[in-house]
């Protein structure tokens, strides 16, 4: 059967239980078994060969650019494992199809434990180490879906969140390891891998692949410091804790150590970490589990110890050791499950696993009795069973081991650790089985049907067979493993007697002490609990907790949903990125020499720096504000004066005066005020990173400005090409209407549709709801002056409305060859016709408004695009201009350029959108109950007539 | 301006009239009574346009003298942006029905944004690629507040328009610095300067600052401020909308401007992507763990993916932007799914985006539940769901260019991740009794929630062959 077959069945079978349960409990339960049995079989058709030392291989392109390929390899390593897989998850389904209640969904429960299956199976015969990593997880993801379906869920939650997280973490870390594992190697195919130790352990990455890699293999195998979910886990029904929690899943860790043993151990990094990690699991879990009362907890702090024995076995980088820990997995496989079934059998029975409130059991459940006392012997070490016989072999080992200098540690915390061992082993016994019969067992206690024990007398028989007959049994098997776990040949020998060795000495005393121990278990047990237990729920809680809060904190506080901190941290970044660049990279001084300041600049340089300087001061009071805007604007604007830009200082100033007027008018409806909300320190930073963030733009231009650009400017282009090209002199209005004359059509259209904005949101305002209503209820926090318009301004107003207007066609007309042009003269007939409602009053200006200013914005769009449509009948591209030269009669020959009609149609688009937003806020005024402004002047000369004709 | 130059942008003047036209007609006619209609046709829209720029012209052509460019890159990243917009379009018409919330403005303005971004992973000039962001981000600034009559929707469009004005300053600060130091905008005129000599700091300062305004866009720390607030604050299908097809766009622009403008000094961009990448998976994989709103959560969750998908790009090879579109096709898709199903999360008939009304969701709707199990655990990047690829394209492309740091600080940083996201796992599963999510899931989103996530499950088997187009596209932008 080809490997990928094998690995591919549980998977494929996963989907009958689920339909078969509705055939009924048994067809459920044979359908696993028998996908399992099938598996188990196509492993064991491979046997002969794998015993022979042949490497079976099957291999499917999957993602190949990835170098993820579904190759599988079988060798004593994997056929150990799969066999110990597929073996226990045979009795396992014998088992469960028993244990679980009708109230159950069974088929659910067969499905996941396929689903797991398989992914064990997967993991241990992957020829591919990403393979191996889709496989890891997804023991990660069935296993937390076996433990979820369990909808009685006891006190434990916290257990399964702990295995998700802490499982799902470390194999996430192991990703990172293995990608550095396959870039050293440059493939990701385990049997290429296993053939460059070299290599491997030369790299300067070996130490973090190493350390990667194990914080996969340790959370897995629950290793110290990792140890602490496995227990909690025991949450889940016992068939599951006993197949993942001490069988298969946690034995992942282990294999992946084994897997990796030819290429990653033998270096003092590796001994140290594991081994030294395999010690303190396994001294301190024991020695946790000889003061456990739940039956499920002794024996999942026991598997932690024996996981931390076997891991520091593989740590010793010794082939001796490495066969020794091949041996004990066989052992501690058959005695743990055989345990951990029969302290279900006892749940089941009495509905309690608390050692407090059993004992007294042997005579009313002998068989159960028997089976925990074998194992349980087996556990403690006691020959001829096969514990024994691992047992004294690791304590061997430990003789020959030194630990940083040292010759006594590893075996006298060994010893410690067998002695805890025979404790809890011998209390298991004990303290359930033994004692007298009591009479307030929660239920009352009997030997299960055969089902339920089959399975774990099976597993007892076979460490009765493997303890008296070692060599025969699985002499052969452990030879196959050890060989492909050290990568070479393997010498086996397995024996009770060696003489009078150390390791005996050592296990008689762990024995005699063990019982001592037990003895004294109640005072040692009162000091125990007097003494402080690290708790490790409490402890994973306090970890985490900080952790989270930390993160909350930080969290909060940058992202506290204030715009201006978000503002600083991006400011505060980009200022340090450019001193960063300004540091680091290479620069020569300027080559442009700099021109002297000449006074005059100078003083209007202090002006500007005066007025910006008490705008940041003065910026609470708005109406100063606006008048300290007005005088930057109009220092700026003297600036383009003396730079000899004229075009731009005419429309700077026009600009300036219509939106200072536009500001003021809505000024009205606001406090004079700014409130005061930030604090002083407050302010103090914002103006440190605004000055820095204004320095360094500063700085950078003041580079900019002194080094010579790599080509000629744009400037000379336009200077060359602005009366050949376009027929105008004004450069900056050729630009305008001609060189960027899509721009200038965007930008009116913008404009127009800003104006048109403005009056929307007004027109929504004023049709009611509630901002409507809170206009109508405002109260000017002023009182008024009452004062009508002033007659002097009226009579100006009025006089000046024809001449203001002449400018503004002599502007606009003269605009292409001298300054001026649509846009600046726009603004002058805007302004002279604002000034009309500033001194007559909204009504009487308006009731002599012929043109609808929505009007003006659409005919200004839309002559400036036909304007730009018209080359089209030229045939040449949009916006070309054109100009010729045309006489008229008494005047002098002129020249006519269609950019003067584009020009037309941003003329009218500034004035309708100027006006438009004036008109605009006039409304909500007069909504606002505005009276002044409506009648139309202060004086009226007819009525004045009227009455000094009567008197 | 040619007859092959329209017909190299047909597909974009085609979306363009129809949003206008739509507009137009919509306004004079039945106004938000046809939004429902207008939706499911852009939606239409959009999957048709997908399917005619991915199975229309091969090869590369430009178009406008050079300002807009039509390869298998644009191509890729436009069928993944056209497809997550009609996604999200679908998914969100239940949603919006219900709270009475869909204007006839919302497909329009997703059709506009899309149009923005179609021309920005285009763009072959840095004005063709300010035109295409700023159409782009407009829509959204109107979009994000897009409840006029919620402070915090208000307050959420207002913030992403005063953050992305203040990075499209910096973006044109530094495009201007790029335009006086190479005389050029055209990308290829770039590159062409870059070609000779030592480069000048000028340009390294243009390089920086663009790299900056468009790290806003992708929302990669420290620029990434305004996500938390502006998930958090817009309704949650433009959430969903802000969280997939502007980011493919975003990241999509990042990689033409670096590779076809500065393709000459990878070493000097890739650093500082490389920073910008680790920032952004650390602080997106930590912050997320104090989270207690979903919203909030996912926007972390996109911060530290972004830093994922940045790593392709800062590996500065082939397999890197291979990399990176990978990732980005399958973030969107997971995040289709998840944003499906947190569209569908309600009590008593109002949305709810806490975490702990997930609790013990496995019971009241165990298919969703499972389905959100492998969507979380894709997210988290467990193998084999197709998360995992896409972290782990991703992470060997640092190693194999030469940037194995980054690789090890990306399996960290999603381990940190794995919290989080398995957390939600963890109380949908094990979490206490109280008061769940209630309500009915709509079909559209039901059938979104199960496609994202059984592609997250049957993708594994070939990635439905993603990884040889990405390919394609990735070799037309590295050269």
């Amino acid at each position: 059967m080809s490997l990928a077959l094998i690995a591919a069945l549980p998977f494929l079978g996963a989907l009958l239980p689920g339909l078969l349960i509705r055939a009924g409990r048994n067809a459920c339960a044979t359908v696993t078994g028998a996908v399992t049995a099938l598996a188990l079989l196509g492993i064991l058709l491979h046997a002969p060969a794998v015993m022979r030392g042949e490497v079976i291989t099957a291999q499917i392109e999957w993602l190949p650019a990835l170098g993820l390929n579904a190759n599988f390899f079988l060798d004593g390593l994997g056929m150990l494992f799969a066999g110990l897989i597929l073996g226990i998850g045979l009795l396992i389904i014998l088992y469960a199809r028993f244990y679980l209640s009708t109230k159950d969904p069974m088929g659910q429960f067969y499905t996941y434990l396929l689903l797991f299956q398989g992914a064990m199976v997967g993991i241990v015969l992957s020829d591919n180490i990403l393979l191996l990593l889709v496989f890891w997880e997804l023991t990660s993801l069935s296993s937390f879906l076996l433990i979820g379906y369990w909808k009685h869920l006891p006190e434990g939650r916290q257990g399964a969140r702990m295995a998700l997280t802490v499982t799902g973490a470390g194999g996430l870390a192991m990703i990172g390891g293995m990608l550095i594992l396959g870039n050293i190697v440059g493939s990701y195919d385990l049997t290429v891998i296993l053939q460059n130790k070299d290599l491997i352990q030369a790299s300067d990455w070996y130490f973090p692949a190493l350390i990667l890699i194990l914080l996969g293999a340790f959370t897995k195998s629950a290793q110290f410091p990792f140890h602490f979910w496995l227990p909690h886990a025991m949450a889940a029904p016992t068939p599951v804790s006993a197949y993942l929690h001490s069988a298969t899943m946690v034995k992942a860790g282990l294999f992946l150590m084994a897997r990796m043993w030819p290429v990653l151990a033998g270096t003092p990094e590796w001994f140290y970490i594991v081994a030294t990690t395999g010690l303190i699991t396994m001294v301190m879990a024991a020695k946790i589990a000889l003061f456990k009362d739940d039956l499920k907890a002794l024996l999942a702090f026991s598997t932690v110890s024996h996981l931390g024995l076997i891991t520091m076995l593989l740590g010793f980088g010794t082939a001796e050791a490495a066969t020794v820990a091949v041996f004990h997995i066989i052992n501690h496989a058959t005695f743990k499950a055989a345990l951990f079934m029969s302290a279900g059998i006892v749940d089941h029975e009495t509905h309690t696993r608390d050692i407090k409130r059993l004992g007294g059991l042997r005579h009313l459940m002998p068989i159960t009795f028997t089976i925990v006392c074998v194992a349980a012997l087996s556990m403690a070490g006691i020959p001829p069973l096969n514990g024994f016989l691992s047992k004294e072999l690791m304590l061997e080992e430990t003789v020959h081991t030194v630990w940083l200098g040292n010759h006594w540690v590893m075996p006298v915390l060994a010893t410690i650790g067998a002695m805890f061992s025979v404790a809890y082993s011998f209390r298991l016994i004990a303290h359930t089985f033994l004692g007298p019969v009591r009479d307030d067992y929660p239920s009352k206690p009997h030997d299960p049907g055969f089902g339920m024990w089959a399975a774990p007398a099976l597993l007892a028989a076979m460490v009765i067979a493997i303890g008296v007959m070692p060599m025969t049994t699985v002499g052969e098997l452990v030879r196959t493993t050890a060989s492909a776990v050290i990568g070479g040949e393997a010498e086996v020998y397995i024996s009770h007697w060696h003489g009078f060795v150390p390791a005996l000495w050592m296990s008689i005393i762990a024995v005699g002490a063990g019982l001592v121990l037990l003895g004294a278990h109640k005072p040692l047990e009162a000091m125990w609990l007097s003494t402080p237990r690290p708790e490790a729920k409490a402890i994973f809680d306090a970890i985490m907790e900080p952790f989270a809060n930390a993160a909350r904190a930080v969290t909060d506080r940058l992202h506290d949903g204030a715009l201006a901190r978000y503002l600083a941290v991006a400011t505060l970044t980009i200022l340090a990125a450019g001193y960063f660049a300004y540091e680091t990279g290479t620069h020569t001084p300027g080559t442009r020499a700099l021109t002297p300041i000449e006074p005059v600049p100078a003083i209007g340089w202090l002006l500007l720096m005066g007025a910006t300087g008490s705008l940041f001061t003065y910026h609470r009071n708005r109406l100063l504000a606006l008048v300290l805007v007005g005088v930057i604007g109009l220092m700026v604007s003297v600036g383009f004066v003396y730079l000899s830009a004229p075009d731009l200082a005419l429309t700077q100033i026009s600009v300036e005066v219509a939106t200072v007027m536009l500001l003021l008018l809505a000024l009205n409806f606001l406090p004079k005020d700014s409130p005061v909300e930030s604090t002083a320190g407050r302010r103090g930073r914002d103006g440190f990173i605004a000055a820095a963030a204004g320095l360094g733009i500063g700085a950078l231009i003041y580079a900019l400005m002194t080094r010579d650009f790599a080509f000629p400017t744009i400037a000379e282009y336009h200077l060359a090409n602005s009366k050949p090209g376009g027929g105008g002199t004004n450069v900056v209005n050729v630009i305008l209407v001609d060189f960027r004359g899509y721009d200038t059509f965007g930008e009116i259209t913008v404009l127009g549709i800003a104006g048109l904005v403005i009056y929307a949101l007004v027109e929504a305002l004023l049709r009611g709801g509630p901002a409507n209503d809170r206009l109508l209820a405002w109260v000017p926090d002023q009182k008024r002056a009452g004062d009508r318009h002033p007659l002097m301004l009226v009579v100006a107003t009025r006089m000046i409305l024809p001449i203001a207007l002449m400018v503004g066609v002599y502007i606009f007309l003269r605009g292409h060859n001298e300054p001026g042009g649509g846009f600046i003269a726009g603004l002058v007939v805007a302004i002279a016709t604002i000034m009309q409602y500033m001194a007559s009053g909204f009504g009487w200006a308006a009731a002599r408004q012929r043109i609808d200013y929505h009007a003006l914005i659409g005919w200004g769009v839309t002559i400036a695009g036909l304007c730009g449509v018209g080359s089209w009948f030229a045939a040449r591209p949009f916006m070309t201009t054109n100009y010729g030269y045309f006489k008229l009669p008494f005047l002098e020959k002129f020249e006519l350029a269609t950019a003067a009609i584009f020009d037309l149609g941003v003329f009218l688009t500034v004035v309708g959108a100027v006006m438009l937003a004036l008109a605009s806020i006039s409304r909500i005024a007069i909504r606002a109950g505005e009276t002044v402004n409506v009648e139309p002047f202060d004086i009226q000369p007819d009525e004045e007539a009227a009455t000094e004709g009567a008197r | 301006m040619n007859p092959t130059d329209f017909s190299t942008v047909l597909p974009e003047i085609t979306l363009a009239l129809v949003t206008m036209a739509a507009l137009l007609g919509v306004v004079y006619t039945g106004k938000d009574a046809l939004a429902s209609a207008l939706n499911w046709a852009m939606a239409g829209l959009f999957l048709v346009l997908a399917f005619w720029i991915g199975v229309g012209g091969g090869g590369e052509r430009t178009a406008f003298d050079g300002m807009f460019t039509d390869d298998p890159f644009a191509r890729f990243a436009k069928v993944t942006i056209l497809l997550s917009a009609a996604a999200v379009l679908v998914i969100s018409h239940d949603f919006m029905t219900r709270r009475n919330m869909l204007r006839f403005e919302y497909p329009i303005l997703v059709a506009l944004s899309v149009l923005g971004m179609m021309f920005m992973v285009s763009a072959g000039d840095l004005i063709a690629l300010y035109m295409g962001l700023e159409l782009q981000s407009l829509a959204l600034y109107v979009v994000a507040s897009f409840r006029r009559d919620s402070v915090k929707s208000s307050e959420a469009g207002l913030k992403y328009f005063v953050l992305g004005s203040l990075s499209s300053g910096i973006l044109l600060y530094g495009a201007s610095l790029t335009y006086g130091y190479a005389g050029t905008t055209d990308f290829d005129g770039i590159l062409a300067t870059l070609g000779q000599g030592d480069v000048p700091v000028g340009l390294l300062f243009g390089l920086v600052m663009m790299i900056t305004g468009l790290a806003f866009k992708v929302s990669a720390v420290p620029f990434h401020m305004w996500t938390p607030d502006v998930y958090e604050g817009s309704p949650t299908p433009v959430t969903a909308f802000f969280a997939t097809a502007p980011k493919v766009a975003a990241m999509a622009l990042l990689a033409r401007l670096m590779y076809d403008a500065f393709g000459a000094i990878p070493g000097q961009w890739g650093q500082v992507i490389a920073v910008l990448s680790v920032a952004s998976m650390f602080v997106g994989a930590i912050a997320a763990i104090g989270q207690r709103d979903i919203k909030r959560l996912m926007a972390y969750s996109s911060i530290s993916h972004m830093g994922f998908a940045l790593i392709g790009l800062a590996s500065g090879t082939v397999g890197g932007v291979q990399a990176m579109l990978i990732y980005m096709a399958i973030y969107v898709t997971m995040n289709i799914g998840t944003f499906a199903f947190i569209l569908s999360m309600e009590r008593d008939g109002h949305a709810v985006t806490t975490i702990d009304s997930l609790n013990m969701l496995s019971k009241k709707a165990p298919l969703p539940a499972l389905a959100m199990l492998v969507l979380l655990f894709s997210l988290a990047g467990v193998p084999p769901m197709v998360g995992f690829f896409g972290k782990f394209y991703v992470l060997q492309a640092a190693v194999s260019g030469q940037m194995a740091w980054l690789a090890i600080a990306g399996a960290v940083a999603s381990v940190i991740g794995a919290f989080y996201y398995l957390r939600i796992v963890f109380y949908m599963y094990f979490g206490k009794e109280g008061e769940g999510i209630d309500g009915r899931m709509g079909a559209v989103q039901w059938a979104a929630l199960m496609g994202s996530a059984l592609i997250m499950v049957l993708g594994v088997i070939n990635l439905f062959g993603v990884e040889s187009i990405a390919l394609t596209a990735a070799e037309t932008l590295v050269r």
